[in-house]
């Protein structure tokens, strides 16, 4: 009769699981890990989001004292209905995906803020354009998607443009266009020293 | 080149033999249709930047076969503020010069020749010194038919202007207005016509690979006159005329382009057009109807 094993205590590896101790550490170490995760997962998005700031792009002097003043004299900063367009809504994606692969794309740029290719208006100039021609042929491949964050052929209104836009946007509807190819300069000067091909 | 040259025939014939072509210009323009247009200042836009892409939007629409006027016909005025504020294209802008100037068209004929009258109001004057001495007011049109001229079809004169020709910044104060490829045994030429206020004589010539002011036969003459402070012009082109001559049957649409040099200017100066078609009893932006 002793020697009849108890069932209870059969399975005994995996029988610490029935333990109302382990039921209690599991849960607050899944309950503690989600709100971790939360913190974490939040401040690192906090963390990302505020690089996605105009202030954030203008502290670097690069940025601030070239392409920004440009930016000003735009219609993407100044228009009649207060609506504005800062550097992330153009520059960088809005989805998840694009944008994370835009930001491991960016930290090249933290190297060049260290090494100062552009640190100097001069060195600025001579780069101008080999950096439009970058952000042209992104914008180019990817169909003008931060354009399109906002704007859209389908619902522009042709009585509250001009003949001439009217004329343009219908051709480039016609064509299935993207908006880079013709709105090149809309928001900095252009560069000198454009192509051809450039016009594309 | 035959029919051309038959056409020729019969012309000098008809030109021997007719009374003097001006007495049948019609007397009452009222009756006759008018266009309301106008010629805006041009500044510093020969055909090279127009085609080109990076200066130029509109360059990839010419490219599709659209004329200047599909996007410019409604703000002719506000381009010639642009450029004559010196705003664009324009490195020597003149102050007090006019940006635009509203005229009217209008066009008829009477199976032999045709008449077009050309009205509008002076523009103050800017104060700038004359360069064209002889002439405070001088205005030309040009015709081509067939759209051998490249653009002519789109762009009424706008293939002679070219950034080499003189007046233009840094050109040869030599070079004339010329069109690619001109050539008058080609057929690839505008034909010409200028009349000027301050010598009152008219001008019948042609642009081939280079501008010549005179030997056409086809512009029997032009009558203008200041009355207070608006002018009027009136050319009468037989139908027909020599070498250099676009020859005029009913039926056709020609490209059509005028320009006014106002305020005694010369060379590239002027106020110009955009592009138009010229129909002779046939539809057009301006047709000439039969009296």
């Amino acid at each position: 009769m002793t020697d009849q094993k108890d069932p209870k205590q059969k399975a005994s590896r995996l029988s610490f699981l029935r333990r109302p101790s382990t039921h209690y550490s599991l849960g607050a170490i899944l309950i503690v890990g989600i709100a971790a995760g939360v913190i974490l997962w939040g401040g690192f998005n906090t963390a990302m989001e505020a690089t996605n700031t105009e202030t954030f792009c203008i502290s670097c002097h690069e940025m601030g004292n070239n392409v920004y003043p440009e930016y000003k004299e735009t219609i993407h900063y100044t228009n009649r209905t207060g609506v504005r367009a800062t550097c992330p809504d153009c520059h960088v994606p809005r989805e998840w995906t694009h944008k994370m692969v835009r930001k491991v794309e960016a930290s090249k740029e933290l190297w060049g803020k260290l090494i100062g290719t552009i640190d100097t208006r001069e060195k600025f100039e001579d780069k101008r354009l080999t950096l439009a021609r970058r952000e042209w042929s992104r914008m180019k491949a990817n169909d003008s998607r931060e354009c399109r964050n906002c704007h859209s052929l389908e619902s522009m209104s042709s009585e509250k443009q001009k003949q001439r836009a009217r004329m343009q946007h219908k051709m480039a509807a016609e064509d299935s266009m993207t908006c880079i190819s013709c709105h090149k300069g809309i928001a900095h000067h252009l560069p000198e020293g454009m192509t051809e091909e450039d016009d594309e | 080149m035959k029919k051309i040259m038959m056409a020729n025939a019969v012309g000098a014939t008809l030109a021997l033999t007719t009374l003097n072509a001006m007495a049948a210009a019609p007397a009452d323009w009222s009756a006759v249709p008018a266009i309301e247009t106008g010629v805006f200042y041009p500044g510093v836009s020969p055909v090279e930047w127009v085609t080109k892409g990076t200066e130029h939007g509109g360059a990839r629409v010419l490219r599709k076969g659209e004329t200047c006027a599909a996007c410019h016909s409604e703000e002719i005025a506000d381009m010639g503020e642009k450029m004559v504020s010196g705003k664009k294209i324009e490195p020597s802008p003149i102050a007090g010069k006019a940006a635009f100037i509203s005229t009217t068209v209008q066009a008829a004929h009477d199976g032999e020749n045709l008449y077009l009258r050309f009205s509008w109001k002076q523009p103050a004057a800017s104060g700038n010194p004359p360069m064209d001495e002889l002439n405070p007011m001088k205005i030309a049109y040009m015709l081509e038919a067939g759209d051998k001229v490249a653009l002519a079809g789109q762009a009424g004169c706008w293939a002679s202007c070219h950034g080499d020709a003189r007046t233009m910044p840094g050109a040869d104060a030599n070079k004339t207005k010329y069109v690619k490829d001109g050539s008058l045994a080609g057929g690839i030429y505008y034909d010409l016509n200028q009349w000027r206020s301050g010598e009152n004589k008219s001008f019948d010539g042609y642009v081939a690979n280079h501008r010549e002011m005179e030997g056409g036969q086809a512009l029997a003459g032009a009558d203008g006159k200041l009355e207070g402070d608006t002018w009027s012009v009136v050319f009468t082109r037989k139908f027909t005329g020599g070498e250099g001559d676009v020859v005029l049957v009913p039926g056709s649409t020609y490209n059509f382009g005028f320009a006014i040099h106002d305020d005694a200017t010369s060379g590239r100066f002027h106020h110009v057009s955009l592009g138009y078609k010229l129909g002779i009893d046939s539809e057009g932006d301006i047709t000439a109807s039969k009296l």
